[in-house]
C-alpha cells in the first residue's frame, strides 16, 4: 500500500518536474487573432523529414520552401509575410499527431500543410478538426483523409479517380480488351487503385484475364509472372510503387512478355529508368504533370526548381509548391488569413491552375483534377493524353 | 476490502484533480506527453510481471495491445453510430466506454490464455520467437481485415466520456482516464508483487526446477502472469485507439514490443518503479530532443542520442535505473540522513 502510495507520489513529482522543466504553462491569452494581427501567416508544415520516407518529406518541403519564398519575395500575401513552422513526424503515425497538436495548440498556426503518407494524414486530422484549423495534405491520396473532418483538404487527386483514369485509358485510348492486375496486397494504395481499376475496367466492357496479389518485401516475381503470361493479356496493370515497378517489369521481360505495363504515381521517380532498364520501354503511368508542358507555370517551376536546389524536382514537390499557392488563393478568397477564413477560401477554390493541372475543390474537399498519362521511350518520357475528371464516371 | 474501495475512491480522486490541473493550466502538447507516458506505464507495469517478475522473455506485447485497441475501437464506434461511417467525432458514453474497455481487457486477457498456454512450454529464446511471431500474426491478420479498415484500421473513434467540471482538448478527460488505469495496474501490480503468488512467480524466475519441487504449479502459474500482462495491454490499445480516434495495424509492430521491453530493461528488470522509470524516459527523451534537433536542425539527430543513452546505460548500469529495488518510503527515509536512527 505505502510503496503504491509512494509510487503515485513519484509519478506525480515526475509529472510536475517535466512539464515545469518545459515551462509549459497554458498562454490564456492569445489565440488566433493575435497571429494575424501581428503581420504575418503562420503556416504549419509536419513531413516525414527523417526515417524510412524522408525522401517523401524533403521533397515536399523544398517545393513549399520554394513557394513561400517566391510569395514572401513578391511582398507576401496582402503585405503579410509567410512564416513556416516545419516539424518532424519521424515517419511514424503516431508522432504526426504529437506535432500536429503542438502546431496547433502551441504555434498557433493559422494552417497546416501535411502529410505525404496517408496514415500520418488520417492521425493529424482529428487535431486540426478539433482546433479548428485547416489542414491542406499535398499528396495522400487515400479517400479517407478528407473524410476526418470538414476542415481537411487535399490539392492531389484521389486513389479511385487514379485507378478509374488508367482503366479508361487501357481501354477507350489503347483500345485493350483484356487486362491483367498484379498489387501489393497489404498495400493500401496499391490495393486500392487495383480495385477501381478493376470495376472500372469491368464497367467499360473489358475483362480482367488475371488478378494476382503479393505481399511484403518481394524481389522475385517469377510465380506472379508466370501466371499473368498464361493468360495472354494485352495490358498489365502494375499500380506499385518505382521500387518494385523495374523487378516486376524484368521478370515480365524475361519470360517473353511483350504486353505494355500500365501504373499510377508510385512510379515515378528520378531513377525509373535507372531502375527499370529498358525493360520499361513503350510502359504507361499516370502523372500528375508533364514535365515537358510548354505552359509557363510548370516551366517556371522547373526552372526556379533546378536553380535553389540543384536537382531534378518531383511530384511530390510541385504538389508541396500547389498547396502554398493554393492557401494564397484561398486567403484571398475568404477575404483574411484566420483559420476559418482560409478553410472558407479552400471551399471556394475553382479552376485553380497550378504546377499540377488546373483543379478546383469539390464539396467533399477534395481536387478534382487531371491526369497526365505518360508514355516511357529510351530515356524519355512523353504525354500521351491528359485525363479529365469528366472523362470517367 | 474497505480499504481496497478506499484506495480506489483516493484515485479516482486523485486522477480528477490531476486532470483538471494540468486541462486547466497546462499546454496541450505537454499533456499529451504525459498521456503517451501513462500508456506507455500501463503497458510496461503489465509486461513487467511476465518478464520481470516471472522471467518469462515475451516479445508478443504490442499484438495484444493490438487486439485490445481493435476490439475496444470496433465495440466503441458501433455503440456510438451504430456503423462504420465517415462524420464528426462524439463522445462515448460512459457505461459503454467500460464497456469497451472491459471487451479490450478480456479480448486480450483470453487470447492471453490461448497463446500463453502452449507458447509458456517452450523456454528463453524460443519463448521469444513464439510470442514475437504471434504479434506479427495478428498484426498481418489486422491488415488484411478489409471490415476493420484493411491498413488504415479503423478510424473516427469516438473521444473519451465527458466528465463533469473538465473541458478543454477533446473534453479534457484523457487525463483522468488514462492515468485512473496507471494507477490501477500499479496497485494490483505492487499488490501482486508482495502476495504468495508474486513470490512464486519469484521463485519461478530464480529456478523453476526448484519452484516445482516446492509445489508451486509453475505452468498455471506462468499462464496467469501473462494473461494480467495481456488484459492490461488490451486496455492499453483501447484507451490509445480512443485517445488517437484512429488505430492501424502498424501502430502495433515489433517494434513497439521492443520498445516496451527497453522500457523494462532501462528501468531494472522486476521492479514496478523501474517499469515507471523507464515508461517515462523512453516516451518522453525523443520528444525532449526535439527542441535540440530543431535548433540544430538536424533531424533525425533524436534517434541517434537515444541510442547512445541506451548503450552508456546498459554499459555502465546493466541492471537497470532502479535494479530490482523499488521506491518506498523506507527508502526514502534512508536516503535522508540522520532519520535513520528515528526508525525502529
Amino acid at each position: 500500500m505505502r510503496k503504491a502510495l509512494s509510487l503515485l507520489a513519484l509519478l506525480a513529482l515526475l509529472a510536475v518536474a517535466s512539464v515545469a522543466l518545459l515551462g509549459g504553462c497554458k498562454d490564456k491569452g492569445g489565440d488566433n487573432a493575435a497571429a494575424t494581427e501581428s503581420g504575418e501567416i503562420k503556416i504549419g508544415v509536419f513531413l516525414s523529414l527523417s526515417g524510412k520516407n524522408a525522401d517523401f518529406g524533403k521533397t515536399t518541403k523544398n517545393g513549399i520552401d520554394l513557394a513561400v519564398e517566391e510569395i514572401n519575395a513578391s511582398g507576401g500575401i496582402g503585405g503579410k509575410k509567410i512564416v513556416l513552422v516545419s516539424k518532424d513526424t519521424r515517419s511514424k503515425p503516431e508522432e504526426a499527431q504529437t506535432v500536429a497538436k503542438a502546431l496547433a495548440t502551441a504555434d498557433k498556426v493559422a494552417v497546416a500543410i501535411g502529410s505525404v503518407e496517408s496514415g500520418q494524414s488520417i492521425k493529424a486530422a482529428p487535431v486540426f478538426q478539433e482546433a479548428g484549423i485547416p489542414m491542406v495534405s499535398p499528396s495522400s491520396t487515400n479517400p479517407d483523409v478528407t473524410k476526418q473532418g470538414d476542415r481537411i483538404f487535399r490539392v492531389c487527386y484521389l486513389d479511385d479517380f487514379q485507378g478509374q483514369a488508367c482503366a479508361a485509358f487501357a481501354f477507350k485510348d489503347l483500345g485493350f480488351k483484356k487486362a491483367a492486375i498484379i498489387f501489393a496486397q497489404d498495400d493500401d494504395y496499391s490495393k486500392g487503385l487495383a480495385e477501381f481499376f478493376r470495376s472500372s475496367f469491368k464497367a467499360l466492357g473489358g475483362t480482367i484475364v488475371e488478378d494476382v496479389a503479393f505481399q511484403g518485401e518481394v524481389s522475385e516475381f517469377k510465380d506472379q509472372v508466370s501466371k499473368i503470361a498464361a493468360a495472354n493479356p494485352e495490358v498489365i496493370f502494375a499500380p506499385v510503387y518505382y521500387g518494385s515497378i523495374g523487378l516486376i517489369a524484368r521478370d515480365f521481360r524475361k519470360q517473353g512478355v511483350k504486353a505494355p505495363l500500365l501504373g499510377g504515381d508510385g512510379w515515378e521517380s528520378p531513377q525509373l529508368i535507372q531502375l527499370a532498364g529498358e525493360t520499361l520501354e513503350g510502359c504507361y503511368f499516370g502523372y500528375h504533370y508533364d514535365p515537358d508542358d510548354k505552359d509557363e507555370k510548370v516551366q517556371g517551376y522547373l526552372k526556379a526548381y533546378k536553380a535553389k536546389f540543384n536537382t531534378e524536382p518531383n511530384s511530390l514537390s510541385a504538389l508541396g509548391y500547389d498547396a502554398v499557392y493554393a492557401i494564397k488563393k484561398a486567403i484571398e478568397l475568404g477575404g483574411g488569413a484566420s483559420s476559418d477564413q482560409i478553410t472558407e477560401g479552400l471551399r471556394k477554390v475553382v479552376d485553380f491552375h497550378g504546377v499540377t493541372g488546373t483543379f478546383s475543390i469539390d464539396q467533399n474537399r477534395n481536387a478534382k483534377k487531371p491526369i497526365t498519362m505518360l508514355k516511357i521511350g529510351g530515356t524519355n518520357l512523353s504525354k500521351v493524353k491528359v485525363i479529365q475528371p469528366s472523362d470517367v464516371k | 476490502m474497505p480499504r481496497t474501495i478506499a484506495l480506489l475512491m483516493a484515485g479516482i480522486v486523485g486522477c480528477y484533480g490531476l486532470n483538471w490541473f494540468l486541462s486547466e493550466f497546462i499546454e496541450v502538447v505537454y499533456v499529451d506527453y504525459l498521456n503517451l507516458i501513462g500508456l506507455s506505464i500501463i503497458l510496461a507495469v503489465g509486461l513487467n510481471v511476465v518478464n520481470g517478475l516471472t522471467g518469462q522473455f515475451s516479445i508478443g506485447h504490442a499484438g495484444f495491445m493490438a487486439v485490445g485497441a481493435f476490439v475496444g475501437a470496433l465495440a466503441s464506434i458501433l455503440f456510438t453510430y451504430g456503423e462504420i461511417a465517415a462524420g464528426p467525432l462524439e463522445h462515448a458514453g460512459l457505461a459503454q466506454f467500460l464497456l469497451c474497455l472491459l471487451f479490450s481487457g478480456v479480448a486480450a486477457g483470453v487470447l492471453g490464455v490461448v497463446v500463453g498456454a502452449p507458447a509458456l512450454r517452450l523456454r528463453g529464446d524460443y519463448l521469444a520467437i513464439a510470442t514475437l511471431g504471434f504479434g506479427e500474426i495478428t498484426r498481418i491478420l489486422l491488415t488484411a481485415q478489409d471490415s476493420l479498415g484493411g491498413p488504415t484500421g479503423l478510424k473516427r473513434i469516438p473521444k473519451m466520456p465527458l466528465l463533469p467540471g473538465a473541458s478543454g482538448w477533446d473534453g479534457g478527460t484523457s487525463v483522468f482516464w488514462i492515468y485512473l488505469f496507471v494507477f490501477v495496474v500499479i496497485v494490483l501490480a505492487v499488490r501482486l508483487q508482495r502476495s504468495t503468488f508474486g513470490r512464486a512467480l519469484i521463485a519461478i524466475r530464480e529456478n523453476e526446477l526448484a519452484a516445482e519441487t516446492m509445489g508451486v504449479p509453475s505452468a498455471r502459474m506462468k499462464v496467469v502472469a501473462f494473461v494480467f500482462g495481456a488484459f492490461f495491454a488490451g486496455i492499453a490499445g483501447a484507451l490509445y485507439a480512443h485517445y488517437q480516434h484512429s488505430v492501424r495495424p502498424d501502430d502495433f509492430t515489433a517494434v513497439r514490443s521492443i520498445e516496451v521491453i527497453v522500457m523494462l530493461v532501462l528501468g531494472g528488470l522486476g521492479s514496478v518503479t523501474g517499469a515507471v522509470a523507464g515508461a517515462v524516459v523512453v516516451t518522453l527523451l525523443p520528444q525532449l530532443l526535439r527542441p535540440i534537433e530543431e535548433a540544430l536542425g538536424i533531424d533525425g539527430l533524436s534517434m541517434v542520442v537515444y541510442a547512445l543513452l541506451l548503450v552508456t546505460m546498459m554499459v555502465f548500469r546493466p541492471q537497470g535505473i532502479f535494479g530490482q529495488r523499488e521506491l518506498s518510503l523506507k527508502l526514502l527515509r534512508r536516503l535522508i540522513p540522520g532519520r535513520r536512527k528515528e526508525s525502529p
